[in-house]
């Protein structure tokens, strides 16, 4: 599909801006330009490396602090790491942390590589929060190899504010914590949403089978005071999405989970290259399958994360490309593909580099991170 | 005086000045081993000669050879004393061997195993140069302090630390002894280790070795990597004695024993050639910020041209790229940090391996790239300066992966009648 238009988004990002113009891309006939977030977002600036002392690789969650607590101090961008220091996926166990005010980044967590009560051991994932209370909640879907040839269930891990381990959640319906999360927090008590694409899969190979076992599922937590957060309730509120072992990228599953208006979740579908909506996230007592399809194909290159822009639209990271897309999920429009990761050492430019995507506290720009550098990103 | 085969392709005037002596000492040599009745094969005709004694250590701002082969080994010796005879048998042999001759008188006892193993016989010296170097477990190992020389390591050979993106190999690394042997021919190379760790059986064994090849580039030019790129425009120029006294040699900083030395910083790293291979030419240029056919830094014309990492394009982005390879490593950039890169293209043939960045590529694929050799006066103002940053945020890191690494501190040069590192191990 050829852009409507193109220019160059971002003179002060320096290295990438020079060396591989950006490009924004207008569906023709879809939208105007001047109606959407993407089309405010000019700067792209690399904040710093992600990867801490032990040399873990590939940054997956990003996750904006509510609250100071501990080490943390509100708006810091905390990102955890998938890869191990040798680059196998599955092994990560780190959490850093980046302050926006002193431009430092500092090693909030790190994990043994094997927890009692987590099957198949830590290795980090898209799915992270920090709650209100402190705490931080992290998915972990572990390997011992790099593939899901010796993946375990893995599990949620809860950490205090300073760290330290709190608490482990498992469950039947946990089964590769993955995706980004969405959250209710409302103090005392919180909601997380969070994709599973653990079931059912095996080792990859050439041709590895589509298994439709991914889910979504929400936890009711209750959080006293000064004590973790406890479930009180599951419940599988969408079913079916396709995963798929992958030797590359270790797996493919719905990734991105958003709350929008309405007490809508949007997911984001990478196997069937789609954005669907799940009606009555936080209240529904089923599954609602595979939910209701808001947009699919187009400019999404098998979407990943995903985040819920001020004007309402969502921000969709490709993982085949580096463009994140900017839909409209009333109407289900895609408005734009802004060529954020334009990194022409994957072909097409920024292929398999951006994965995790946060708003910044006041929604007027967004966090990303890049792994074909393990680096993380202001767009502004 | 004509070039042999295989001779040095930048060799300046003064190296070749040097050879010119050095070919009149062989001479002399050529006759005196005659004059020992050895076979008379053992000398080739028109040998150049590198100079092994003298103030420095040959190897080091020697024009670099078209070969080497390095090699490191761990000490087995138990004593001082064997440590201190390892060394000597291994400065006699190692002349011998500078000299194109063998690494010991051959004896006509053809029943007793050779002398020599003789694969170099009557290929000349072809300006074999051999550089011992000293690694952090000749001083403490394991926390032993074999050899009674813990007080004696000099606080600039410290470990290097891990870098972003190591994936070293632990029988690729580290090391108590370095022996780079470098020559015109790869079989001179060859041999002069594969005599010295002959001598060296039951004190020290080889741990690893690497060898490294360069283009016969023409006199006066950069050689290319195996990426295509020049490779070394940047270096301190090894002609100049007050650039490398600051740059390369230890100065009164370092203890005694060490003045005249230099630290040696050894990396092997992978290239993803295949991965190179498919990128636009202008997109490599990017990443390393100079031109690809000329040597120029991007915005310039010619190889030497200086780079002017303020040169901003008409939107007002950087010409030479933030995190292009050429911007990174430069002085301006380090605080005025320079090293003496003195590298070699390495090909140990294909194998399976799965690329380290997206779209993680996997399959049989060359094992190749550089091994990366530089001397510097002080490793944490060099190599740990400027690589530390570089680990992170270099556009080249996408194609190139650590696999081995090691630090050495080479002793000075090796004065007539010593033993090389008797300015350490003679006190």
């Amino acid at each position: 599909m050829p852009p409507a238009y193109c220019r160059r988004p971002d003179p002060s990002r320096g290295a990438r801006a020079a060396l591989f113009a950006g490009l924004l891309t207008v569906l023709p006939g879809l939208a105007v330009a001047g109606d959407g977030y993407l089309d405010g977002i000019h700067h792209h600036t690399t904040l710093a490396s992600t990867v801490p002392d032990n040399g873990d690789q590939n940054p997956y969650a990003i996750a904006i602090a509510p609250v100071s607590a501990g080490k943390i101090q509100k708006d810091d961008v905390l990102v955890d790491n998938f890869n191990d220091k040798n680059n196998l996926q599955g092994l990560g166990t780190t959490i850093v942390d980046y302050n926006p005010t002193s431009k430092n980044l500092s090693l909030f967590a790190a994990l043994p590589r094997h927890l009692e009560a987590c099957p198949g051991g830590v290795g980090l994932t898209t799915a992270m929060t920090m709650l209100q209370s402190g705490f931080v909640i992290v998915g972990s879907l572990p390997s011992n190899d790099g593939t899901t040839a010796t993946k375990g269930q893995g599990c949620l891990i809860v950490l205090d504010a300073q760290g330290k381990l709190a608490g482990v959640i498992t469950s039947p319906h946990i089964n590769g914590p993955w995706g980004n999360m969405a959250v209710i927090d409302n103090g005392t008590t919180a909601i997380l949403f969070v994709s599973n694409t653990g079931f059912g899969v095996g080792a990859p190979a050439d041709e590895t089978p589509v298994i439709k076992q991914a889910s979504v599922l929400r936890l009711e937590l209750s959080i006293p005071p000064g004590k973790p957060p406890a479930v009180i309730r599951e419940t599988v509120i969408a079913s079916g999405f396709g995963e798929q072992a992958d030797k590359g990228v270790f797996i493919i599953g719905p990734t991105g989970l958003a709350l929008g208006a309405g007490g809508v979740l949007y997911v984001s579908d990478a196997i069937d290259n789609r954005i669907v909506a799940i009606n009555d996230a936080a209240t529904r007592s089923d599954s609602a399958g595979t939910g209701r399809e808001v947009s699919k194909d187009g400019l999404l290159k098998r979407p990943l994360a995903l985040a819920l822009a001020p004007n309402g639209h969502l921000l969709v990271t490709n993982a085949l490309n580096g463009q994140v897309v900017e839909i409209d999920p009333q109407s289900g429009k895609q408005l734009y593909a802004q060529w954020i990761d334009t990194d022409k050492a994957q072909t097409p430019p920024g292929n398999g580099d951006l994965f995790g995507i946060a708003m910044t506290p006041h929604g007027e720009g967004f966090y990303y991170v890049e792994d074909d550098m393990n680096t993380l990103v202001l767009a502004r | 005086m004509s070039e042999p085969p295989g001779s040095c392709p930048f060799a300046s005037r003064r190296s070749l000045l040097a050879g010119t002596a050095a070919l009149a000492a062989a001479i002399t040599a050529r006759r005196a081993a005659r004059a020992e009745s050895a076979p008379s094969a053992e000398i080739a005709s028109a040998p150049l000669v590198v100079p092994f004694r003298g103030p420095y250590q040959s190897g080091i701002i020697t024009p670099a050879q078209s070969h080497t082969y390095f090699a490191v080994f761990d000490v087995t010796a138990k004593t001082r004393d064997e440590l201190v005879e390892l060394l000597r048998v291994w400065t006699d042999a190692a002349e011998r061997l500078t000299l194109g001759k063998t690494a010991a008188v051959l004896d006509q006892d053809l029943a007793a195993p050779g002398a020599d193993s003789g694969e170099a016989l009557g290929l000349g010296a072809s300006r074999l140069t051999l550089t011992f170097g000293f690694g952090p477990g000749i001083f403490a190992k394991d926390g032993v302090d074999r050899f009674g020389l813990a007080g004696q390591r000099p606080a600039a050979l410290v470990d290097l630390p891990r870098f972003n993106g190591d994936q070293l190999i632990a029988a690729k690394s580290g090391g108590d002894l370095s022996l780079q042997a470098c020559a015109d021919d790869p079989q001179i190379a060859f041999h002069a280790v594969r005599q010295l760790a002959r001598l060296a059986y039951g004190a020290a064994q080889i741990r690893w070795v690497q060898a490294g090849f360069l283009p016969r580039t023409p006199p006066g030019e950069t050689p290319r990597n195996l990426m295509g790129f020049k490779d070394g425009t940047n270096n301190p120029p090894i002609d100049d004695a007050a650039a490398m006294a600051n740059t390369i040699w230890i100065g009164e900083e370092g203890p005694a024993w060490v003045r005249g030395g230099s630290y040696v910083v050894v990396r092997r790293i992978r290239i993803a050639l295949e991965h190179w291979d498919r990128k636009e030419v202008d997109f490599q240029e990017q990443t390393m910020g100079r031109h690809k056919y000329s040597g120029a830094p991007l915005g310039g014309t010619h190889e030497f041209d200086p780079l002017d990492l303020d040169a901003k394009d008409g939107d007002g982005n950087p010409i030479i790229a933030e995190n292009a390879h050429v911007r990174l490593g430069s002085a301006a950039m380090n605080d005025g940090a320079r090293i003496l890169r003195r590298g070699y293209a390495y090909d140990d043939g294909v194998n399976f391996t799965a690329e380290r960045w997206p779209p993680w590529r996997q399959g049989i694929e060359y094992d190749a790239g550089l091994l990366f050799i530089a001397y510097q006066r002080d490793p944490r103002t060099g190599f740990i300066r400027l690589f530390e940053n570089m680990s992170k945020l270099d556009a080249l890191n996408q194609f190139a992966t650590h696999t081995g690494s090691a630090i050495f501190v080479c002793p000075p040069g090796i004065q007539t009648g010593e033993y090389v590192g008797q300015s350490l191990l003679g006190t």
